[in-house]
C-alpha cells in the first residue's frame, strides 16, 4: 500500500510540477526566453518540486488557518455567549457539514481520475492509501492551530487536541455511509453534485452553528466530548466498513466520469465555460431586424443572448434599486445613521470603483462574444477585415456601454438623493461630480473590457486563455479597484479625477483599438 | 492567377516547421496537399491565412499584376465546422451576402444557396448550434465560397461527411474550379487522387509537386508514399 502511495504521490507531484513550469511560461515574455524543451530542465524541475511542497503545505497548514480565521474566529467575537465554547460549538457544526461536503474520497479529481482510470492503478490501494494520508494531512493541518486559537480562548489542551481527530471520525462516518448506500443501492454520493436532502441537512449544521450563539446557546465542553466519543465510536467501525470495502471500483468507474472530472476539476475549464455559454443562446421566433450588415450581425446576438444581458441588467437594476429605496427609508428614519451615511458620501467615492467594477457585465459579455460568436467568426477571414473588425467594435461597445449605464445612472441618482436627503453638502458641485464619476467609471470599465478584449484577444481555437498578458491585467485591474475600498478621499477630487482619468483613457484607447485592433483581433494559436 | 509562394519560412521555438517554401498554385486546379502528421501542413494554411505572422518569405498572387493578399482573396475551411452558433442558417448566409455584397456579382435569393449545398428547407431556419456536424461543415463551405474568393484553402474538409454528402462536394468542388486555386489538405490518398488535378506533398518543410506523368494509381500511390517517407 505505501508502495502504491509513493507511486502515485509521484504522479500527481509530476503533473504539478509540469504545471507549474506551464504556468512560468506563460508569463509575458518568458515564452520567448524559455524552449519547449525545458520540462526536461532539471533545475527548473527542482524550482517546480519546491514549489509544489510549498504548494502542498499551504493546502495543508493554510487552508485550515484561514478556514478558521474567517469561519469561525473572526465570527466568535460577535457573540455574547461564552467565546471558548462558541469556538467549539461552531467548529463543531461546521464541521459535521463538511463531512458531507468535503469527504476527499467522493471527490471526482483528475488526479484521481489519472492514476486509476488512466493509469490503471489498484483501485483499492490507491484510495485507501491516498485516503489516509488525506486525513493525516487533516490532523496535521488543524492541530497547530486549533492548539494556538485553544490557548487564545483558554481552551483546555486536551479539547484542542481532540478538536483535529473530531474531524476525521466526522469524514470517516460520511464515507462509511456512503459506502454502505453505494452497495445497498448502487448510487454514488458526489459531494459536488449533492442532493436536496443533503443540503438541506448540511444549511440545517451551518444554521445551528451561527444561529444558536445569536440565541445565547451554545454546545459545552461536556457535549463536545459526548458528541466526539459517538463519532469515534462510529468511526472505529467506519473504518472497518472503509477497510473491508471491494467495490471501489466500480465505484469510482460511476464517480470518474468525463464530466464529473472536468465539472469538478476546473471549473473554469475552457470546455466547460464554452459549453455553458452556449447554453445561454435563446431562440426567439418573433424577432424580425430591418438592420444589415454588422449591425444586423450584433443586433441578432444581442437578442439571442438577453439571458445574460438585458434580462440579466434588469435584475441587477431591480436589486439596485431595492438597496436604495431600503437605504432612504433608512435615513429618513435614523438620523445617526443619516450623519454616518452623508459622511461616507463625501470621502468614501473610491469604494464605488470597485462597486462598479463588481457590477459591470464586461468580463461575462466579452466571453460570451468570443465563445458564441467570434470563436467560430474569426476563421473566416472576411471577418477580419478592418471595416467589419471596427464596425462590429462600434455596434459591440454602445451595447456595452448603454447595458451598463442602466445601473450606474440608478446608482448615481441613489446616491445623489442620498447625500441630499441626509443633510446635503455645503459644495454643490458635490452632487454633479458625484453622478458624473459613478457614470463615467462605469463607462470606463465597459471601454476597459472591450479594448483589451480587442487588442488582446485571448482565447485559442480550444477556447483556452493563452495570453498571460491579459490575465496580467485582468489581475492588475482587480487589485487596483480593490485597493481602493480602503480608500478615503474627498468626493470632489477623486470625483474629478475619475471623470478626467475615464475621458483621457477612453480616448486614447479608442484610437489604439482603431489602429491596432485589425492586426490583433484574431485567434490565439 | 497564380499563387505565388517565394522563401516562406515559419518555426516554432528551434522547431523550423516550414523550411524554404517556393511554389506556384495555378487558378482552374484542386492540388491535392499531402504530409504525414506534424508535417505542417495546418501550418502552411494559418500561414497564408494571416493566422500565423510568417518569419520569412513572401506571398503573392498574380493576375496581370503581381500584389500581396488580402483578406478577400481567401476562404478557409477548417476541418472542425466554426459556426457561429446563436444564428440560423439563414440568418448567417444573410450576414455574410450583405458583408460581400460588392463581391457577388449576381444577386441570388438566400434559398437558392441552400439549394445549391442541398440543405433542407426544414433546416434553414434552424439555430446552427443544433445543427449535426456535418450540415455545419456545408454552412462552412458554403459560406466560404459564397464571396467566391480567389484562392480556397480546404483542411480534411470532406472527413465529416457521409458518402453521399462527400461525394455531392466533391463535384461541387470540380464545378467551381474553374474560377478558384484550390488547395485541398487530406490525409486519405485515394481521395486526393480522385479529386486533385495536381499532388503536392509537403515533407521536412519543403514543398514538392508528384508528377503525376503517365502513372497509374498504384504506381502513384507508391511514388508518394516513398516519397513521404524520405528522411
Amino acid at each position: 500500500m505505501i508502495k502504491s502511495f509513493i507511486t502515485s504521490f509521484k504522479l500527481k507531484n509530476t503533473y504539478r510540477v509540469n504545471s507549474v513550469i506551464y504556468s512560468i511560461r506563460q508569463f509575458p515574455f518568458v515564452k520567448k526566453i524559455l524552449p519547449n524543451t525545458l520540462y526536461k530542465n532539471k533545475v527548473l524541475k527542482i524550482i517546480g518540486n519546491i514549489i509544489s511542497v510549498i504548494i502542498e503545505l499551504c493546502s495543508i497548514f493554510l487552508g485550515k488557518f484561514l478556514y478558521l480565521w474567517l469561519c469561525i474566529v473572526s465570527i466568535v467575537g460577535l457573540y455574547k455567549t461564552n467565546q471558548a465554547t462558541t469556538f467549539i460549538h461552531i467548529f463543531t457544526f461546521l464541521t459535521l457539514a463538511g463531512a458531507f461536503l468535503n469527504t476527499y474520497m467522493f471527490n471526482p479529481t483528475k488526479d484521481k481520475y489519472y492514476a486509476m482510470m488512466i493509469m490503471n492503478m489498484d483501485v483499492k490501494n490507491y484510495t485507501l492509501s491516498n485516503y489516509c494520508y488525506a486525513m493525516i494531512k487533516v490532523f496535521v493541518g488543524f492541530l497547530p492551530f486549533t492548539i494556538i486559537f485553544g490557548i487564545i480562548y483558554n481552551i483546555p489542551l486536551f479539547i484542542s487536541l481532540l478538536m483535529p481527530l473530531f474531524v476525521i471520525c466526522a469524514k470517516m462516518c460520511f464515507n462509511a455511509y456512503t459506502l454502505i448506500k453505494y452497495d445497498k443501492s448502487n448510487l454514488v454520493i458526489n459531494e459536488n453534485t449533492l442532493t436536496k436532502t443533503f443540503w438541506i441537512v448540511i444549511i440545517g449544521l451551518v444554521v445551528f452553528a451561527y444561529g444558536l450563539p445569536y440565541l445565547g446557546l451554545s454546545i459545552n465542553y461536556f457535549i463536545f466530548i459526548i458528541i466526539f466519543l459517538v463519532s469515534l465510536v462510529l468511526s472505529i467501525y467506519s473504518f472497518i466498513i472503509i477497510k473491508k470495502f471491494d467495490k471501489y471500483k466500480s465505484l469510482y468507474k460511476k464517480l470518474l466520469t468525463n464530466e464529473n472530472v472536468y465539472a469538478v476539476e476546473n471549473n473554469n475549464s475552457a470546455k466547460t465555460i464554452k459549453e455553458n455559454t452556449v447554453k445561454q443562446i435563446t431562440l426567439d421566433t418573433n424577432f424580425t431586424s430591418n438592420k444589415s450588415g454588422f449591425a444586423y450581425f450584433h443586433e441578432l446576438f444581442v437578442k439571442r443572448h438577453s439571458k445574460i444581458l438585458t434580462k440579466a441588467i434588469k435584475k441587477q437594476s431591480i436589486f439596485i434599486a431595492g438597496v436604495i429605496i431600503v437605504a432612504i427609508f433608512l435615513v429618513l428614519t435614523n438620523k445617526d445613521l443619516a450623519k454616518q451615511i452623508n459622511s461616507i458620501l463625501l470621502v468614501y467615492l473610491p469604494y464605488f470603483v470597485f462597486i462598479m467594477y463588481m457590477l459591470n457585465r464586461g468580463t461575462t459579455l466579452t466571453q460570451a462574444m468570443f465563445m458564441n460568436c467570434d470563436h467560430s467568426m474569426l476563421t473566416y477571414r472576411i471577418y477580419r477585415t478592418p471595416k467589419v473588425i471596427l464596425g462590429l467594435f462600434k455596434e459591440r461597445l454602445k451595447t456595452l456601454v448603454f447595458i451598463n449605464l442602466i445601473p450606474a445612472i440608478l446608482i448615481g441618482f441613489g446616491l445623489v438623493i442620498l447625500l441630499y436627503l441626509t443633510g446635503g453638502t455645503d459644495e454643490v458641485l458635490n452632487y454633479l461630480v458625484l453622478f458624473i464619476s459613478i457614470i463615467a467609471m462605469s463607462i470606463f470599465f465597459s471601454v476597459h473590457y472591450l479594448v483589451m478584449y480587442y487588442l488582446l484577444q485571448p482565447y485559442n481555437i480550444n477556447t483556452e486563455i493563452k495570453s498571460s498578458t491579459y490575465r496580467v491585467v485582468q489581475m492588475i485591474t482587480y487589485f487596483v479597484c480593490y485597493f481602493m475600498i480602503d480608500q478615503k478621499i474627498s468626493t470632489l477630487y477623486f470625483g474629478m479625477g475619475t471623470i478626467i482619468f475615464s475621458i483621457l483613457y477612453c480616448f486614447i484607447s479608442l484610437v489604439i483599438v482603431y489602429r491596432y485592433a485589425p492586426k490583433t483581433f484574431k485567434i490565439r494559436i | 492567377m497564380k499563387l505565388i509562394i517565394e522563401n516562406l519560412k515559419k518555426s516554432f521555438d528551434k522547431k523550423e516547421v516550414l523550411k524554404n517554401i517556393n511554389f506556384e498554385f495555378k487558378k482552374g486546379k484542386i492540388y491535392g496537399l499531402l504530409g504525414r502528421n506534424g508535417a505542417g501542413k495546418t501550418t502552411l494554411f494559418n500561414c497564408l491565412n494571416e493566422d500565423l505572422t510568417i518569419d520569412g518569405g513572401n506571398i503573392y498572387l498574380e493576375d496581370k499584376i503581381k500584389r500581396k493578399l488580402e483578406p478577400e482573396d481567401i476562404g478557409y475551411v477548417l476541418s472542425i465546422p466554426n459556426v457561429p452558433e446563436f444564428l440560423t442558417g439563414r440568418e448567417f448566409l444573410k450576414f455574410f451576402i450583405e458583408i460581400n455584397k460588392d463581391r457577388i456579382k449576381k444577386d441570388k435569393p438566400i434559398d437558392d444557396y441552400f439549394e445549391f449545398m442541398k440543405i433542407d428547407k426544414m433546416d434553414r431556419d434552424k439555430l446552427l448550434k443544433d445543427y449535426s456536424h456535418g450540415m455545419k461543415n456545408k454552412m462552412q463551405m458554403l459560406v466560404n465560397i459564397i464571396a467566391s474568393p480567389n484562392i480556397l484553402l480546404l483542411d480534411e474538409p470532406l472527413t465529416s461527411f457521409d458518402v453521399v454528402v462527400a461525394e455531392e462536394m466533391k463535384q461541387m468542388l470540380k464545378s467551381i474550379k474553374k474560377d478558384h486555386i484550390i488547395i485541398f489538405s487530406t490525409h486519405i490518398m485515394e481521395l486526393a487522387l480522385d479529386l486533385c488535378d495536381e499532388i503536392v506533398i509537403l515533407n521536412k518543410g519543403m514543398l514538392e509537386q508528384i508528377p503525376k506523368d503517365d502513372l497509374d494509381d498504384k504506381e502513384l500511390k507508391t511514388k508518394i508514399i516513398e516519397a513521404l517517407k524520405e528522411e
